[in-house]
């Protein structure tokens, strides 16, 4: 790159960046505090409020350990076993991505509502999973699925057979294997695709609205409580609730995937990588 | 084919790459199965045995270093996978560091190593569990030049003071005939000789040997060394008469292209003094003849051209 277009273009990224992202979430910040600290507080804290906070956090606390287990699974079968229909399994990892989370909740409903396949089934033995928790929590983990696999398998690949294998030879079991081996070598990467997984549960807005009937402090999650606020004239609940989401999502970035070593790393000339580290250069480009 | 490796040799399996020397390492260690056959340990059937509880050491060609590791838990793996008490441990650790002389290096990670001293943790690693056998796959392929000499002479010492019964897979015939006290010759998956390596070398049972284990040319449909050719100037010592097309001087050894007055090529391997005695120059007339102690085996029917080392 030539130094002349070095300067426009620092402008023009920072400025799309700015447009798009910093401006727009900065003023939500500004007018949920509009009206002073206590109107924002007071609107955060009614029982439905709190109802959909909590609401939120119980399906990140499901809905994200199944998509980590599954997703570790996943990418140590495609990683590992070549099999008839792996190339089915790799493919259908994606379908989340490439899908509207709209039509996700849709087809959950048809699925599990009342007059879906296993709609009479799951009534006669009193299970209600549409307009309830198992639904949030199965759209949650269905849009947020791919995240984990899509982090875990390339380090898996990279990382190769071999080391597993002498672990093998050294007398270690599959298991043994995996939590001393396998795992502290995809360490990074998994923390990462949780970090996703964490971030698009929290923030999961059109397959959660479909399945939950956003019922207010019922199956009302805090996107959706913030959606109520918009249409029902509560833009304080809404901007206050939307502060808290921003919050959750940006503690979870700090907790799990705001390793700054990680960070500073991405910006090292490769030479001076530290030679002991486990994380595959591949890995850098997510 | 059968292969019997004797308790406390150092075995070297020895062909062109791809010939299935290290599959055949890996079947023995179980890594993996064969599709017919079986494997004995110390006349043990091990062949459904897994590979973890086979009892053996295998060092893989790149060392298969656990990378987030340091030197000092590489080493204790197999001793912690079987959850020795810590004090055990720590002194057989420090013993097999001082053995493959990397004590200094313990705190280390594997990629702040050199290539020979990540091989030489792989060693000790290997051996930490005590392994009936010690499997080796291609031990000095990734190294440069002069650590693999090195690393060959050492390697042979260290066998010799901790005798296990060790097997390496190489396609050097140098290195095997320089480590290995039985070589086992193998190519295209067919074993082709197994013995020690002089008596091969001296002795070889057929084409494939001779032309593997050294250098060799064509005399009269026979192939045999080009160090058995005695070369002269004098008619009445006889000999079959040539003329030389070309003398090439490779430090030592000195290699004499000659054309036979019948026609075809031979080439000639003389020690630097002999041919200072002989001094002959492209053009000059000799006399070749086959020393008497020679080896050979007979060619095939075509001819292949010859085998230069």
């Amino acid at each position: 790159m030539t130094a002349r277009w070095r300067w426009p273009l620092r402008v023009v990224a920072f400025g799309y960046l700015a447009l798009l992202v910093v401006i727009p979430v900065g003023s939500v910040f500004y007018r949920a505090f509009e009206h002073g600290f206590a109107t924002a507080w007071d609107a955060v804290t009614t029982p439905d409020a709190l109802h959909a906070l909590f609401l939120t956090l119980i399906v990140v606390l499901i809905a994200v350990p199944l998509d980590t287990v599954f997703g570790v699974g996943v990418a140590l079968i495609l990683a590992r076993h070549r099999f008839p229909g792996s190339w089915l399994l790799d493919a259908l990892v994606d379908i989340p991505l490439a899908i509207s989370p709209v039509v996700i909740g849709l087809s959950l409903i048809l699925v599990y509502g009342k007059s879906g396949w296993f709609g009479n089934w799951l009534a006669a033995h009193g299970i209600q999973v549409i307009f309830s928790l198992p639904g949030i929590v199965m759209a949650s983990a269905a849009v947020a699925l791919p995240y984990v696999v899509r982090e875990v398998l390339p380090v898996l690949l990279e990382i190769g057979t071999e080391q597993e294998q002498a672990a093998a030879t050294l007398g270690a079991g599959p298991f043994t294997t995996f939590r001393r081996i396998t795992l502290p070598s995809i360490r990074r990467s998994l923390a990462y695709g949780v970090t996703l997984t964490t971030a698009r549960v929290l923030g999961e807005f059109g397959a959660v609205v479909i399945v939950s009937g956003a019922i207010a402090g019922r199956t009302q999650t805090l996107t959706l409580f913030i959606q109520d606020g918009i249409e029902n004239l509560n833009p304080t609940g809404a901007y206050a609730g939307a502060v808290i989401l921003a919050l959750l999502a940006l503690l979870v970035l700090i907790v799990l995937g705001g390793d700054p070593e990680r960070r500073k790393r991405r910006w090292r000339s490769p030479s001076d990588q530290f030679p002991s580290d486990s994380e595959t250069p591949s890995l850098s480009t997510t | 084919m059968t292969l019997e490796v004797p308790e406390g040799s150092l075995t070297a399996l020895l062909g062109p790459s791809g010939g299935g020397k290290s599959t055949l390492l890996r079947v023995i260690a179980g890594l993996e199965v064969p599709d017919a056959g079986t494997i004995e340990i110390d006349g043990e059937d091990v062949t459904g045995v897994p590979v973890r509880d086979r009892g053996i050491g295998f060092c893989f060609q790149h060392y298969a270093p656990f990378r987030h590791l340091t030197v000092r838990r590489n080493v204790a793996f197999g001793l912690e996978v079987r959850r020795r008490p810590k004090d055990e441990i720590r002194s057989r650790v420090d013993e097999l560091l001082d053995l493959v002389r990397i004590a200094h290096l313990a705190d280390r990670y594997p990629a702040q190593l050199s290539g020979g001293q990540r091989q030489r943790m792989a060693l000790a690693r290997a051996l930490a569990i005590e392994p009936r056998v010690l499997l080796l796959d291609e031990p000095f392929g990734a190294l440069d030049a002069q650590v693999r000499q090195q690393l060959r002479a050492w390697l042979r010492q260290l066998h010799e003071k901790i005798s296990v019964t060790t097997v390496l897979v190489t396609h050097d015939q140098e290195e095997a005939m320089e480590v290995a006290d039985r070589l086992v010759i193998i190519n295209e998956g067919h074993l082709e000789q197994i013995g020690a390596p002089a008596a091969m070398y001296d002795s070889p049972a057929n084409e494939f040997v001779l032309k593997f284990l050294g250098p060799a040319t064509l005399w009269r449909g026979r192939w045999i060394r080009p160090h058995d050719l005695v070369v002269h100037r004098d008619p009445d010592l006889g000999g079959e008469r040539a003329t030389v097309e070309r003398v090439t001087h490779l430090g030592f050894e000195i290699r004499i292209d000659l054309s036979l007055a019948a026609g075809s090529p031979v080439w000639a391997q003389l020690s630097r003094g002999s041919a200072a005695e002989l001094d002959v120059a492209p053009g000059d007339q000799v006399w070749v003849a086959l020393s008497e102690s020679a080896a050979g085996v007979d060619g095939s029917p075509v001819p292949a051209s010859t085998h230069r080392h």
